[in-house]
């Protein structure tokens, strides 16, 4: 493994511990996360600013499970030294999972505002939307609402004849 | 468990943006319901196909800030009329009935505070009184095109003045407007930026000069082909903040006038003043030496010859990155003066009088970054000169070889070793071409625009080369090319999927064959044929049902197409636009059909029809009289048609041209 450069925005001093910041899931589970990574979040840099981060921060809206994930994503992007392009082939690792946990991921993108989870995750959904029909749409995400019979005929009737 | 349903409005709406292409955002929108509002609330812009959607897609898409009315037929002042009324009007649009899918209480006119870009190009059936009210309607337009309406003048002209937030404003092609009309714009329009008036050749320099005076902010001015003289150009030297100008084809400027322009519009960075015959080097000297900040410079056919004085100018220009002297004669001591400027990016050399292969090699020594480079008509360069480009350019893109005859397949073999980011080859009427070439170049993975019209030394197996390698393909233009047949059309209807336009006139080998493998592309849309002998009504039926996507056909001369292919024509090619079927054998019923049923067509050549009466004619223009807006017919039929077919046609701005 070749040696990486020194950090160039040293979120602490070799000499000094590095900070962590406690996270604790809906399901009890806490987590510890670097400063520097932690600040990915806004949310999480907004109350690290406001000081509320001496106790584990309650994050009711993310499980145990994905919190270890995103966690573990924050740190990676955090990381000094890494090249675009190993990064790049890193997150495509990151979101070959299923469905159901891209979705996960996307929500708690959203709730810590993770402006590149975010964008990661939602071009994942696009990509599994692209080239498909809307029939193998609906059945791809099960999707349940549908139209009325009226309404699909009015719509696909605008796809084929009305715009561009 | 985390499903798509369980994400919020915008992260949905995230989702809908990272689909760039049409036909996704089309499936989008066929999901569900939830994905159907999506679409309505994020679509900001839209080409409208058919008038009768009109009224309820702009209902529905509040958040429209763009709209295309260039392809959509019968937009007129009655139209316009209806739009801008707040009431529903069933009687003239059906369909804008209230849908389940259009939440109610929405102000039907809410479009037209949010429109700032307008395209009317073409839409010749519009009159002042309408584009009038539009204008008025739609107060925050900041971009209105009605480029080739030709019987718009100075009443029109007035129409637009009324948009005071004007910025952009499109007239090329509006034959009538005269200074007057230009003069009501430039007061009224105070905010202009950009203004393009080409071909509108009633405008001079009075109306150039008040333009001048009352639009300071004016960055982009296209004068092209007015007869507008110096004292234009000293107007327009006043303009502070001009960028870019086009004074294409203005044959009364000279270097007098050239002389102002150096000494004003100090942010000037691109400037075109191809084919204007009184124009030399001097004057172009006074131009370079004025600004330095210029980027691209056009003096195509304008140049007899490029003086050294002129030369040693382009090398005081930092930033210069395109150069355009086609038609000058130059020497290989000019090449070398050429070489300095290594910033080139692009250079126009097409039909350069003295360009040889040893200028060619000084020029590339020093212009390593050129991408694009137009050689037209060199005929004394070799392969040795291709060698040095290739070898020294190796970002070109684009590489214009047409009539350069002493081209061999040796400088298809460099090009595909060296110039691996190619897109266009131009190599038009290059005899010493073979398919061996065709298999050395297939290794440009990039290639998407290939010419090889006139070379009669390719064949199938040539072109089957490309076709498997070259993915990106998407126009081929094979004209005239006679050892091309069905083998190649296979081929590239395997290989190419993206082939948009395609030139297959004069290959008389296709047959219905060849016809059947076309209809396997989905995405072509512009086609040239003509004079497919082999060609029946089953090729012909096999193409439009499966090209659905065709607009642009031009089969002259295909005179073994009977009518069960025209049948077929008229039912499926429902996207088609303009068509050529002159010295075809359609019959009064098949034409009939074709005019009537294609609501999209909005030009048509109908020459020398042999089996189409009179009557024929007569009856099939006016199923399609409110929509067609370009027809050719001949001159014979001229006094034959009924003034009734005429005047209807005259009065939607329809033009007839007489053959």
């Amino acid at each position: 493994m070749s040696s990486s450069p020194p950090p160039s925005s040293a979120a602490a001093s070799p000499s000094c511990p590095k900070k962590m910041i406690a996270l604790r899931s809906s399901d009890g589970e806490t987590f510890e996360i670097e400063e520097a990574a932690a600040l990915q979040s806004k949310t999480l840099e907004n109350m690290i600013d406001e000081d509320c981060a001496g106790t584990p921060i309650p994050l009711p809206n993310v499980t145990g499970k994905i919190l270890a994930k995103v966690v573990e994503f924050c740190s990676k992007h955090a990381e000094p030294g890494v090249d675009d392009e190993s990064l790049r082939a890193w997150d495509a690792e990151f979101v070959n999972v299923e469905q159901a946990t891209v979705f996960d991921y996307i929500l708690a993108a959203n709730f810590l505002e993770i402006p590149t989870l975010l964008n990661l995750t939602c071009n994942v959904v696009a990509d599994m939307i692209r080239g498909k029909t809307p029939d193998e749409i609906r059945k791809f995400f099960n999707i349940k609402s549908i139209f009325s019979p009226e309404e699909e005929e009015e719509v696909r009737r605008e796809n084929h004849w009305a715009f561009e | 468990m985390a499903s798509l349903e369980s994400l919020t409005e915008d992260l949905l709406v995230r989702i809908y943006k990272g689909l760039a292409s049409d036909a996704d955002r089309k499936s989008w929108r066929l999901v569900c319901r939830d994905f159907h509002r999506i679409d309505a609330l994020t679509r900001s812009s839209l080409r409208v196909l058919r008038v009768e959607f009109l009224r309820s897609l702009l209902a529905n898409y509040p958040r429209l800030d763009t709209l295309d009315l260039s392809v959509c037929p019968r937009i007129d002042d009655g139209a316009v009329a209806v739009l801008l009324t707040s009431r529903g009007s069933p009687w003239a649009f059906p369909r804008a009935a209230a849908s389940s899918l259009s939440p109610p209480g929405r102000d039907p006119l809410a479009w037209t505070r949010g429109l700032r870009k307008l395209v009317l190009s073409r839409s010749t059936g519009l009159g002042h009184h309408g584009l009038e009210q539009v204008i008025r309607a739609c107060a925050y337009l900041e971009s209105v095109d009605v480029s080739h309406c030709c019987g718009f003048g100075d009443r029109e002209a007035a129409a637009l003045s009324c948009g005071a937030r004007l910025r952009e404003v499109k007239m090329d092609k509006c034959l009538g407007v005269t200074d007057v009309g230009l003069a009501k714009i430039a007061v009224g329009c105070g905010r202009l930026e950009k203004v393009s008036l080409k071909w509108c050749m009633e405008i001079g320099d009075l109306g150039v000069d008040l333009l001048c005076n009352k639009c300071v902010d004016l960055k982009f001015l296209d004068l092209s082909y007015l007869k507008v003289t110096n004292d234009s150009l000293q107007s327009i030297g006043s303009l502070p903040k001009l960028e870019v100008l086009a004074l294409v084809g203005c044959s009364l400027i000279d270097d007098t006038g050239l002389q102002f322009l150096g000494g004003g519009c100090p942010l000037l960075r691109v400037i075109d003043m191809s084919r204007c015959n009184g124009i030399s080097s001097c004057g172009l000297v006074s131009v370079a030496k004025g600004h330095e900040g210029l980027v691209q410079l056009n003096a195509s056919y304008s140049l007899t010859e490029c003086s050294s004085i002129l030369l040693r100018c382009f090398k005081d220009l930092k930033n210069l990155n395109a150069i355009k002297i086609d038609g000058a004669r130059v020497s290989d001591s000019a090449f070398k003066a050429l070489s300095n400027c290594t910033s080139l990016v692009e250079i126009g050399l097409g039909k350069c009088i003295g360009a040889t292969n040893l200028g060619l090699m000084r020029l590339v020594s020093g212009c390593v970054n050129l991408r694009v480079l137009d050689l037209t008509c060199c005929h004394s360069i070799t392969d040795a000169a291709i060698f040095a480009i290739s070898d020294s350019c190796r970002n070109l893109t684009c590489l214009k070889l047409e009539s350069c005859n002493m081209i061999t397949e040796k400088s298809l073999y460099y090009l595909g070793s060296f110039c691996l980011l190619l897109e266009e080859l131009d190599l038009t009427d290059c005899g010493g071409i073979n398919d061996t070439g065709l298999e050395y170049l297939s290794n440009c993975l990039e290639l998407s625009c290939l010419k090889l019209a006139l070379c009669p030394t390719i064949s199938d197996k040539g072109l089957g080369h490309i076709a498997s390698k070259c993915r990106k393909i998407c126009e081929i233009d094979l004209y005239r090319c006679n050892g091309i047949g069905d083998d190649a059309l296979a081929a590239l209807s395997s290989g190419c999927k993206k082939l948009r336009r395609l030139n297959l006139s004069y290959c008389s080998d296709v047959t219905d064959r060849g016809m059947e493998y076309l209809g396997q592309l989905e995405e072509l849309w512009d086609l040239e044929m003509r004079s497919l002998f082999n060609v029946t009504g089953v090729g012909l039926m096999a193409l439009a049902a499966g090209c659905k996507r065709l607009a642009d056909l031009d089969m002259k001369y295909c005179e073994n197409v009977d009518d069960s292919g025209f049948w077929a024509l008229a039912y499926y090619a429902r996207n088609l636009r303009q068509i050529n079927l002159s010295h075809c054998n359609i019959s009064n019923m098949g034409l009939c059909m074709v005019m009537s049923n294609l609501t999209r067509l909005q030009e048509a050549k109908l020459v020398h029809l042999n089996k189409v009466t009179v009557e024929g004619f007569e009856l099939a223009l006016r199923t399609c009289w409110v929509r067609i807006k370009k027809v050719k017919l001949l001159a014979a039929l001229r006094f034959k048609l009924s003034s009734d077919v005429r005047e209807t046609l005259h009065s939607r701005g329809c033009k007839i041209r007489w053959d």
